[in-house]
């Protein structure tokens, strides 16, 4: 069962005085992908990281019911995953399936278990076979499909991507778009890249300098050239590009 | 990027790579204080008996002499450091032998190079022949500190990123030197030094989170349940006897 999420004047700054999110305030409704857009540096990866307690900020952060705070922690990163920009922050383990097995190990689940949903996970990733192999010695776009393993083999209600789309080709940024849409859990998509979550999110929010600038539907966005110029996220040169030469 | 430094040859199928690895962490660990319980005063004869002991393993074990005798290396300097500061001290104090006399100060050094070689040839050994991931589930199932399993997980994973920062730095270097370096050697490589460690510092915060976030709680609990078998129970004892064996001069008793 997908739950919902609600983040509620979030505000966050790693250095005294230089705030990364401003009072942020965004609502996810169970089942539904939303997409956060902006620049570099506004503070997406670090609002992501809120979702599952591994930065705290002032302000509240729910999944579900469940307010994100010490207590409930260990819950909330039972049902919250969170797949990282780069795998190689995420695949630290010595074999893929040591490295799937992790997130379910480490919630007390049985070897038998643990060993299903790895098998589960490796299959919906397209991956079986891959079980032995070091992660390190794959493919990029694979070592992100191990990536999306780990967090699958978790059956979390709640799933974070952070520039997912990054250093991919396009065949997989479309092969990946499909497996988004095809989820059933409550999606929060973090990219630079508005093309791919035009076509798998419900809703796109803007997030410019820590602060929330519009929260709409993909198409709704897409059309506002003004605010996606004033936000340095146009796309008007790549549709003038498809227009010249396809 | 180059991963198997480690676990080498951890995935060979040798009797020693069978064994479970808490039969293997106990009897290695058992033979290396048998040898480090040899007195100073030892004749060389057991060190030889000892080492023909470890070659028989390392022949078993599959792993090339070559890569042990590497390793040995790299631990060379602190062994022979250590049996020459020891031989030093004993020929300026003087031993039972008089001031002075060779076997009052050279035989000791002697012994203490031989313990460390042995020690250390039969810790290449036990992490050349399981991979690191067992031996830490190995460590667990023998009740050891979880302090101590966590802490040597952590300086496994983090070994990697750090060596991942320094095939990179070193790549992004060698990419922009044309033939030899014309800049300050020493102001380069200190560079590139400084630069490893802070990236390697942002990217263990990078990967520690990832851990937080699928639940990490300090420990690392196995997939792999751990069995004694007929082999272990054949080789323990066995081997801790040879190694008695020869600690106790079981020879010289019978003669």
């Amino acid at each position: 069962m997908a739950l919902s999420v609600k983040i509620e004047n979030l505000s966050y700054s790693y250095e005294p005085g230089k705030p990364v999110l401003k009072s942020v305030s965004i609502e996810v409704a169970p089942g539904e992908c939303v997409g956060i857009i902006g620049p570099s540096g506004s503070g997406k990866s670090t609002l992501l990281m809120h979702l599952n307690g591994v930065l705290r900020g002032d302000g509240t952060v729910r999944i579900g019911d469940l307010l994100v705070n010490e207590k409930s922690i260990a819950e909330v990163r039972r049902v919250t995953g969170v797949v990282f920009q780069d795998p190689d922050d995420q695949l630290f383990n010595p074999t893929v399936e040591e490295d799937v097995a992790f997130g379910p190990l480490n919630f007390g689940l049985t070897p038998e278990v643990v060993r299903a949903r790895v098998g589960e996970a490796l299959k919906a990733m397209n991956l079986e076979g891959f079980e032995t192999m070091t992660s390190h010695h794959l493919s990029f776009g694979e070592r992100k499909r191990v990536a999306l393993a780990t967090v699958l083999a978790m059956r979390p209600e709640v799933i974070a991507f952070d520039e997912p789309f990054s250093n991919l080709d396009p065949a997989m940024v479309q092969q990946l778009t499909g497996l988004i849409r095809g989820m059933e859990a409550t999606l929060v998509v973090v990219s630079q890249s508005i093309l791919p979550l035009l076509v798998c999110c419900d809703r796109i929010a803007i997030l410019k300098d820590g602060e929330v600038v519009a929260v709409a539907p993909p198409r709704e966005i897409a059309r506002n050239s003004d605010l996606l110029r004033s936000c340095g996220l146009d796309i008007s040169f790549y549709r003038d590009i498809c227009i010249d030469y396809l | 990027m180059k991963h198997d430094f480690i676990d080498k040859y951890g995935t060979l199928s040798s009797p020693l790579h069978r064994l479970d690895p808490r039969v293997k962490i106990v009897c290695l660990f058992l033979a290396i204080v048998v040898i480090a319980s040899e007195p100073l005063t030892s004749a060389i004869v057991p060190f030889l008996l000892y080492l023909v002991v470890v070659v028989s393993l390392t022949l078993i074990s599959g792993v090339p002499f070559r890569y042990v005798i590497v390793r040995l290396l790299v631990a060379s300097p602190f062994i022979v450091v250590a049996a020459l500061f020891f031989s030093f001290t004993l020929y300026l104090t003087g031993g039972d032998g008089g001031p002075g006399s060779p076997e009052t100060f050279i035989m000791p050094g002697v012994v203490i190079f031989s313990r460390a070689v042995l020690s250390v040839w039969l810790l290449i050994l036990l992490t050349s022949t399981e991979r690191f991931r067992r031996l830490l589930e190995g460590m667990r199932g023998l009740r050891l500190p979880p302090a101590v399993t966590t802490i040597s997980a952590l300086l496994y994973r983090y070994l990697f990123i750090i060596y991942d920062e320094v095939l990179r730095t070193t790549r992004a270097r060698e990419s922009r030197t044309p033939g030899r370096l014309r800049i300050n050697r020493f102001r380069v490589y200190g560079n590139q030094l400084a630069l490893i460690f802070i990236r390697s510092w942002d990217r263990s915060h990078t990967v520690y989170r990832s851990m937080l976030s699928r639940g990490f709680k300090g420990d690392f609990p196995g997939m792999q349940r751990l069995e004694a078998g007929w082999n272990d129970l054949v080789f323990a004892p066995l081997f801790l006897s040879v190694m008695i064996i020869i600690r106790i001069r079981a020879w010289e008793r019978l003669i």
